[in-house]
């Protein structure tokens, strides 16, 4: 028994090794990208002076500043909290519901005209609502970030509970499989498909969203670093911020959702042959 | 006491009608074959017999302990292994994890899939591969009894023999009775005990007729005189090439 482990373990870790490898190296790819952005920004700069915007080595300058400042740090802790728990708050609300709504023709017919209606109000409106209900606290931040991302993962959820392999539903129940363990073990695992892209959207419109509302709720964090750059007319330090809060999304991103998408995908870079893999 | 029992069984679809009267028994250790032009609701039939769909009327009485269902699409989880795929079923009955691992092993050897098959994804897998790792799944349960829903269909001739083959040699031992839905007579001669035929509107089984010797003391001269015999003389056969398109299965 130990031998067979053995056997099966090495090639895995190997496989998965390989992978965070090829993955490390499709970052240059990601590094030639930032470096163009970097030339037109540096264009711009030199076009339009250093008061409407800053050259790209000055601003990573204060963003540097502001990487050894424990202030600025307790500042981008507090958005990234409030990003991180508001998108949890959608991923599991989201989620649950449009899987509920997958399964219900009856709930998905009730439930997307709201999701229309939710989609159409402004996230600002919100904003203003959430400000007089809950003040400059973490709740209005989270209750503006699950209004604005609820629908993609709701979306994302019912889309891959509806286009599920019925035929894969009639084979667990035909092996004895009760409707939890049908869900369980064939349904849930097939709106991973629509459901990570949908994550994905979700945890970037949180960021946006938390940054937004922080501004305008003047509830602190990285929106309020935000408003004291502008009211300083400081352009170097609130681009600074802005690479910071996208730091975090891209920090965020690269270590819940890409890790588990991986692992979930498996099988689809097995139908790959070697050559193309991108 | 029979395997399988359907009395009178019958079912609609959105109000009308796809099967009416249906009684068929499948005794202990055969495997009887069930015959109709497409779209005579044999399929429906199967399902309901594997109590995948509700009856509309009628009994279905069970006197087997454990059935698996081998489909016409082999209706693997994409996302896991040959051997997860195996073991899915496994799962399901309640083996435990470490008896799972031999009882894999075992099953795969049967069907003829080797070890670097069993860690592939259904991907990465040929068609008749895919049927062979599908057939592996519901035999790994060691079940009494197997519903084959037209489970060679998609397969190209030669594959189709070869699946037949291991379903023969997996049945001789008396052990395992079957309900084989399909619409190729010459299938159902080389498999079957006995050949039971749908009518082409569903309503009822027109008859029974069974077949001279067991499935794997049959050569395939006599399997074909059977079936051309059969097809020239049995007035049961007269309408099995019907086809309309127009019926929903």
């Amino acid at each position: 028994m130990t031998t067979r482990r053995h056997g099966t373990l090495l090639p895995r870790l190997a496989d998965r090794i390989g992978r965070v490898l090829e993955f490390l190296w499709s970052g240059w790819a990601g590094l030639a990208a930032m470096c163009l952005l970097a030339a037109v920004w540096q264009a711009g700069h030199e076009a339009y002076g250093p008061f409407i915007l800053t050259s790209p080595v000055e601003t990573l300058q204060a963003a540097a500043a502001l990487a050894s400042d424990p202030r600025a740090w307790a500042l981008a802790l507090t958005t990234l909290q409030r990003a991180v728990t508001g998108f949890a708050l959608a991923a599991l609300l989201g989620g649950g519901l449009g899987i509920v709504a997958g399964y219900s023709p009856a709930t998905m017919r009730l439930a997307s005209p709201l999701v229309t209606v939710i989609l159409g109000v402004p996230p600002i409106a919100w904003i203003v609502l959430a400000m007089i209900w809950f003040g400059g606290s973490d709740a209005t931040v989270r209750t503006v970030i699950l209004i604005a991302a609820l629908p993609v993962v709701f979306l994302g959820a019912a889309r891959g509970i509806l286009t599920r392999d019925r035929g894969l539903d009639r084979m667990a129940q035909a092996f004895g499989a009760g409707p939890l363990r049908r869900f369980l073990s064939v349904g849930l695992r097939q709106t991973t498909t629509t459901l990570f892209p949908g994550l994905a959207l979700a945890l970037g419109t949180s960021f946006k969203v938390a940054v937004m509302a922080e501004l305008l709720a003047n509830a602190g964090g990285i929106g309020g670093a935000l408003a004291d750059a502008r009211t300083n007319l400081d352009i170097a330090n609130a681009l600074a911020w802005v690479i910071v809060s996208v730091g975090l999304l891209i920090a965020v991103e690269y270590t819940l959702i890409y890790p588990v998408k991986g692992e979930l995908d498996r099988w689809r870079r097995a139908a790959q042959p070697w050559g193309i893999r991108r | 006491m029979n395997a399988l029992n359907l009395q009178g069984v019958g079912h609609a679809y959105l109000g009308r009608t796809v099967l009416d009267g249906i009684d068929l028994a499948v005794a202990t250790g055969e495997i009887v074959a069930l015959v109709g032009p497409s779209g005579c609701g044999k399929s429906t039939l199967s399902h309901i017999a594997a109590d995948l769909i509700e009856a509309r009327a009628g009994r279905v009485l069970r006197g087997y302990r454990r059935h698996t269902m081998i489909f016409q699409e082999p209706a693997l989880l994409p996302w896991a292994t040959a051997e997860d795929n195996i073991a899915f079923s496994l799962k399901l009955a309640g083996v435990p994890r470490r008896q799972r691992a031999a009882r894999i092993a075992d099953t795969a050897a049967r069907v003829a899939l080797l070890p670097e098959d069993l860690r592939k994804f259904p991907v990465e897998l040929s068609g008749g591969m895919k049927q062979r790792v599908a057939i592996a799944r519901a035999l790994a349960v060691h079940p009494d009894f197997i519903y084959f829903d037209e489970p060679f269909t998609a397969l190209d001739v030669a594959l189709r023999r070869r699946m037949q083959d291991l379903v023969i040699d997996t049945c001789a031992g008396g052990q395992l009775s079957g309900l084989f839905i399909t619409h190729d007579l010459q299938e159902a001669a080389r498999l079957a005990d006995r050949i039971a035929v749908l009518d082409s509107h569903g309503k009822g089984v027109l008859g029974i007729r069974p077949l001279p010797s067991a499935p794997a003391e049959r050569t395939d001269a006599t399997n074909f005189d059977w079936v051309q015999s059969a097809l020239a003389s049995d007035p049961l056969f007269r309408h099995i090439h019907d086809v309309d398109e127009r019926q929903i299965t």
